[in-house]
């Protein structure tokens, strides 16, 4: 189990040491960086797969809440084993002069890791900020002006966000006087009061920069329109799910059923409204994407707002959904013009690209019987489910962005299909050898949908199971008396 | 294995070849002998018809839990045949002549019998739907299918199918809401266990269902006022695919509608509903709603100058028809209803047949720009005769018989107003198929047809066989309404008493072969009086003289061009295109919110939203 810190300090050791590596041997600092998430891989694997429940570690022998401690549970092995995987796929093989590039995406492979196995709150923060300088370089990566600007806006915004959310982890130190995530499970009566909920709302704000959560995501259009495609899949498809997941976490355990859960379903729906109906307009690829990906976020953010085993199943399935589809169109689009007029007809000379193109857009409208609408309904389900008026308001919402997602997507589809009337032959350039895995990945879940379902269920129920995780750290369940006993140990801290 | 895997792995087979051999010149062939074979085996089902018991495919799956499985009884048999009937015949159309010239033309005959085998093969699987989860993929599946058929032309034809695709959305989440929230009350997506609590239902919870169904499924019908898509999808389609849709794509609307309102929440819930304030019942709003899709569309389709969309109209009008009989509790009117689903899908494939083959002799569909073919093309316009004369609704065709069925049903249960809307339709229906076949096939012959033949055997042969199925039917309605009555019985609605020549039942009788005895009978008198007369010479069509003066065909004295200007006179200001204006404004009003959304996005730093929201949400929590 204690081997998965690996997934850590192996990337970020790595990382340090690739421009040395790089200086002695070309070939060797190619092949360092896709063995390393290969290890990462492996290794992650193997603990998913010996799992039977799930364990906390604590680092350095120092037993929680005092020590740094991860938490093991099947949710957070199953990101670390996607990270790895992602990343291998969107490694950048064929370029040269990618040191910094491979660096820097190492780096982000153990922040992100880390993020997804941190048990406490101090680590979570670390982390984060990790994964924030790491972005930065990514977004600024292909060093052109507009990516500088891009990237500086981008970092402005980020560091504000921080700034927040280190303001709302000291309130909820000042509250409870810990940081250790299954320490605040037990003792939070503390935190269900304005300030604690104050704490909360700063972090969900904080964090929720990289999740682009509305209002905060003016720099998802921009950065994902002028960085590399790598950088727009990796943003979107992996760091925004990791950001939600450490908001998850922390609602899950420190606020369960307080008002907390509201505020995830108001930001949600804002940015279902505000991402959709961007998108409905833009006439750029890329930015129709990106805008399109706040929307996704929103409806993740939604299905995590719904309390219980049905919102952290809906959520889960839509998260993983997004990130197999949204990475794979950015890719697939990667050199496509720019402009969604000038697609006219390109199905002709590029039938399989236009071909992935409609399956994924399908799925991500959520057509039966494709992988994109099993999660749909599990996220109406949950909503009808909560019988609210403001869940049904919400579901209102939900309806309408799917009409207007249909809506531009198709838009494009058709626009691929129409017959030109150009005499120039238009063939888009995509790299369809990855895509197609893609398209493989997301088939092969509607083939395994069955199996897949009761374990990401099962995946579901583990994680929204609260006493579980304190448990697991504590070994002690979540009562009122042991809370008053948790209370004399926080006076000897 | 029974015949319904049989139908279905054939079905599925069958899009998977064509959509390989779509590239070979005999694709079309291929296609209709594959289509010719599920109907062979539909047939070895046919015992469904005549009263036995339903066939369970023998393989089912099961996702998430819920189990997803497939069946047919006589309603999905009834169903079934008209899809399997209108596609090979559209199929047969389309893999001659027809298919060849459109090849020529820079279309792709392949892939448009890939694509009717792929509507086919979905229109199967949501009739043989067994459950809610494996109906609501069926109808999924249905109209992204006809979303290929629709944009095949390209051009114009791309921007109508993206309006339907947005309307077929919208209905799409309104059933799926209704689908969920049935799961939140029983658990499963099983018919009878949502038959088992629909009377324990709240009326709230009846009118929800009722109107997240109707309007879901309503959609897809073109039901007032979601309409709009429709004439214009449809006549964009390429010929054979446009009959194909037309007869029987709109009615899986129909179908859905009848298994969950009718069959499974039930008729008797929605009359027991009072709106309040008035004096109708839920049943009564969904009638009007009906009349109003019956008279509209087709006042609407009166003043089409395009062939195509004067049928396209139509269409949409007849399903009112269809859904205000089975809205009936009288076994007349449901009788009616699903039987007019069969006429009018027999006729409406031949009329677009019939204007595809004047597309394909004359390249016009334009009914200022044609007259006169009459003699050129004889056989064609006999075939549209018999078909307006069905979709008017006049004997003896086949069209007749359901609207009689309709008529007779809403007099019985004393709906006077409503039988006075459906005769209006009706009206409207007449004077239009009038100008449908006046303006193509009667009056002066233009010179630039003077050449022109009638079309080839493989275009004529379907063409022929569905206008006897229309006259055939019109005879010995008896034959049909044996299976619309098994379809009653497998929806648990009253089953009608028919003989073979029509019906015999308290609340009325119909006689249809003694009717056209009479009818045939006074033209053999009226022939034996015309031919016995004085010898007739025949002159040539161009061979014209008015007030003693010869016409030359540069004359055009052939009146089409704003045909019904009498009536438009006093009719003509009531036609204020409100829903088209309703369509509009709703789009500009999208357009503006998500141009706001985007003036948001790029006119402010971001760092601002952030320092907002904070602020915000701490007013929120400390409030």
């Amino acid at each position: 189990m204690n081997s998965i810190v690996l997934n850590i300090a192996l990337p970020l050791l790595v990382a340090f040491l690739l421009p040395l590596i790089h200086a002695s041997s070309r070939i060797a600092a190619r092949i360092t960086g896709p063995l390393v998430l290969m290890v990462m891989m492996w290794s992650a694997v193997i603990v998913f797969k010996a799992l039977e429940y799930p364990v906390s570690i604590a680092l350095g022998g120092f037993l929680p809440p005092v020590g740094v401690s991860f938490h093991l549970d099947q949710l957070a092995l199953l990101m670390a084993t996607i990270i790895p995987l992602l990343m291998l796929l969107l490694w950048p093989y064929q370029y040269e002069q990618n040191l910094r590039e491979q660096t820097v995406l190492l780096l982000l492979a153990a922040a992100s890791s880390g993020l997804a196995l941190s048990g406490d709150l101090f680590n979570i923060y670390v982390f984060y900020e990790l994964i924030s300088v790491a972005s930065f370089g990514l977004a600024a990566a292909n060093r052109q002006a507009s990516s500088f600007a891009a990237a500086f806006r981008y970092l402005l915004i980020s560091g504000l966000g921080t700034v927040l959310a280190l303001t709302g982890i000291a309130l909820i130190y000042t509250q409870t006087g810990t940081l250790n995530l299954a320490q605040l499970g037990l003792l939070s009566s503390r935190l269900d009061n304005p300030l604690g909920l104050s704490a909360f709302a700063l972090i969900l704000l904080g964090i929720g920069v990289k999740a682009e959560i509305f209002p905060l995501n003016g720099w998802v259009a921009e950065v994902y329109s002028t960085a590399s495609t790598r950088t727009s899949a990796l943003l979107a498809g992996l760091v925004s799910k990791l950001a939600v997941l450490a908001i998850v976490r922390i609602l899950v355990v420190a606020y369960d059923d307080s008002e907390a859960g509201l505020m995830l379903l108001v930001f949600g729906v804002l940015g279902i409204i505000w991402g959709e109906f961007s998108a409905w307009r833009a006439q750029d690829l890329k930015r129709m994407f990106a805008y399109s990906s706040i929307g996704q976020l929103g409806m993740i953010l939604l299905a995590f707002s719904i309390p219980g085993e049905a919102g952290m199943f809906a959520g889960i399935a839509m998260m993983l959904h997004h990130l197999v589809v949204k990475p794979a169109l950015f890719l697939l689009t990667e050199k496509w013009n720019h402009g969604t007029d000038s697609l006219r007809g390109a199905a002709r000379l590029s039938p399989l690209a236009a071909a992935l193109f409609v399956l994924f857009a399908l799925s991500l409208i959520g057509v039966p019987p494709l992988p994109g609408f099993w999660a749909k309904m599990l996220l109406m389900s949950g909503l009808v489910g909560m019988d609210t008026s403001v869940y049904y308001i919400a579901l209102a919402v939900l309806m309408i962005a799917t009409v207007v997602e249909a809506q531009y997507l198709i838009r494009i589809a058709v626009t691929l299909y129409s017959a030109s009337d150009r005499s120039s032959e238009l063939r888009l350039a995509s790299n369809t050898g990855v895509m197609s895995l893609f398209a493989v990945v997301l088939l092969s879940a509607l083939l395994t949908l069955t199996p897949l379902g009761s374990k990401l269920y099962h995946i579901a129920a583990e994680s929204s199971n609260r006493a579980l995780y304190i448990r697991t750290t504590f070994n002690v369940n979540p009562t009122p008396v042991l809370e008053h006993k948790n209370a004399t140990q926080e006076a000897s801290l | 294995m029974n015949f319904l895997d049989g139908l279905l792995i054939l079905s599925l087979l069958s899009v998977i070849v064509t959509g390989f051999a779509q590239k070979l010149r005999s694709a079309g062939w291929l296609s209709s002998v594959l289509l010719g074979l599920q109907c062979l085996l539909l047939m070895g089902m046919a015992g469904l018809a005549y009263g036995s018991p339903a066939v369970s495919s023998s393989f089912s799956v099961s996702v998430l839990g819920q189990p997803l499985h497939w069946q047919f009884n006589a309603l999905s048999w009834f169903f079934a045949l008209i899809t399997l009937a209108s596609a090979l015949a559209s199929s047969v159309y389309a893999a001659g002549a027809w298919g060849e010239d459109y090849r020529l033309q820079g279309g792709n005959p392949g892939l448009l019998q890939f694509a009717l085998n792929l509507n086919v093969f979905a229109m199967l699987l949501l009739l043989a739907s067994g459950d809610l989860l494996s109906l609501f993929v069926g109808w999924e599946l249905v109209s992204w299918a006809s979303l290929l058929m629709m944009v095949l032309a390209g051009g114009a034809a791309g921007r109508f199918g993206l309006r339907y695709i947005v309307y077929a959305t919208a209905g799409a989440m309104a059933v799926m809401t209704g689908l969920v929230m049935i799961f939140q009350l029983t658990g499963s997506f099983q018919f009878a266990d949502f038959a088992a609590i629909a009377p324990s239902l709240s009326n709230a919870q009846v009118v929800t269902f009722t109107l997240l169904f109707v309007f879901g499924f309503g959609v897809k019908m073109g039901l007032l006022p979601f309409h709009l898509w429709q004439a214009d999808a449809y006549a964009e389609t390429p010929g054979p695919g446009a009959a194909f849709l037309g007869a029987i794509s709109s009615r899986m609307g129909l179908f859905a509608m009848l298994i969950l309102v009718i069959q499974l929440i039930g008729l008797g819930r929605l009359i027991n509903i009072e709106v309040p304030y008035s004096f109708f019942s839920l049943r009564d709003v969904l009638m009007w709603v009906a009349a109003f899709t019956i008279i509209f569309p087709t006042f609407t389709a009166m003043r089409q100058n395009d062939a195509r969309l004067l049928l396209a109209w139509h269409g949409i009008g007849q399903g009112g028809y269809m859904l205000m009989g089975l809205l009936m509790v009288n076994p007349l009117g449901s009788a009616g209803g699903l039987m007019h689903v069969f006429n009018y899908a027999s006729y409406q494939a031949v009329l677009f047949l019939v204007v595809t083959a004047v597309i394909y002799r004359t390249r016009t569909a334009d009914l200022n720009q044609l007259g006169g073919l009459v003699t050129r093309m004889p056989l064609s316009f006999l075939m549209m005769l018999i078909c307006i004369i069905g979709l008017a609704g006049i004997p003896p065709m086949n069209g007749f018989v359901s609207k009689w069925l309709i008529y007779r049903s809403l007099i019985v249960e004393g709906m006077p107003l409503l039988f006075v809307a459906s005769v209006v339709g009706t009206l409207g229906t007449i004077l239009s198929v009038y100008k449908l076949i006046h303006n193509t096939f009667l009056g002066q012959l233009r010179l630039e047809h003077e050449q022109i033949r009638e079309v080839p055997w493989s275009m004529m042969i379907p063409m022929l066989i569905l206008s006897a199925v229309v006259f055939i039917t019109g005879f010995l309605p008896g034959i049909v309404l044996d299976w619309v009555a098994s379809a009653q019985a497998a929806l648990g609605i009253p089953v009608l008493e028919h003989t073979l020549g029509g019906v015999e039942s308290p609340s009325g009788n119909l006689d249809m072969i003694w009717i056209c005895s009479v009818l045939f009978g006074g033209f053999a008198v009226g022939a034996l009086v015309f031919y016995s007369g004085n010898k007739s010479r025949r002159v040539h069509q161009l061979d014209n003289y008015a007030g003693g003066h010869f016409l030359t065909a540069d004359d055009r004295y052939h009146y089409s061009n704003n045909f019904y200007a009498g009536l438009m006179h006093h009719i003509g200001h009531w036609y204020r295109g409100t829903f088209q204006w309703l369509e509009s404004s709703l789009g500009s009003a999208i357009s503006l919110l998500s141009a706001a959304t985007q003036m948001l996005f790029n006119s402010f730093h971001p760092a601002l939203f952030l320092l907002l929201a904070a602020t915000l949400s701490l007013l929120f929590f400390a409030g």
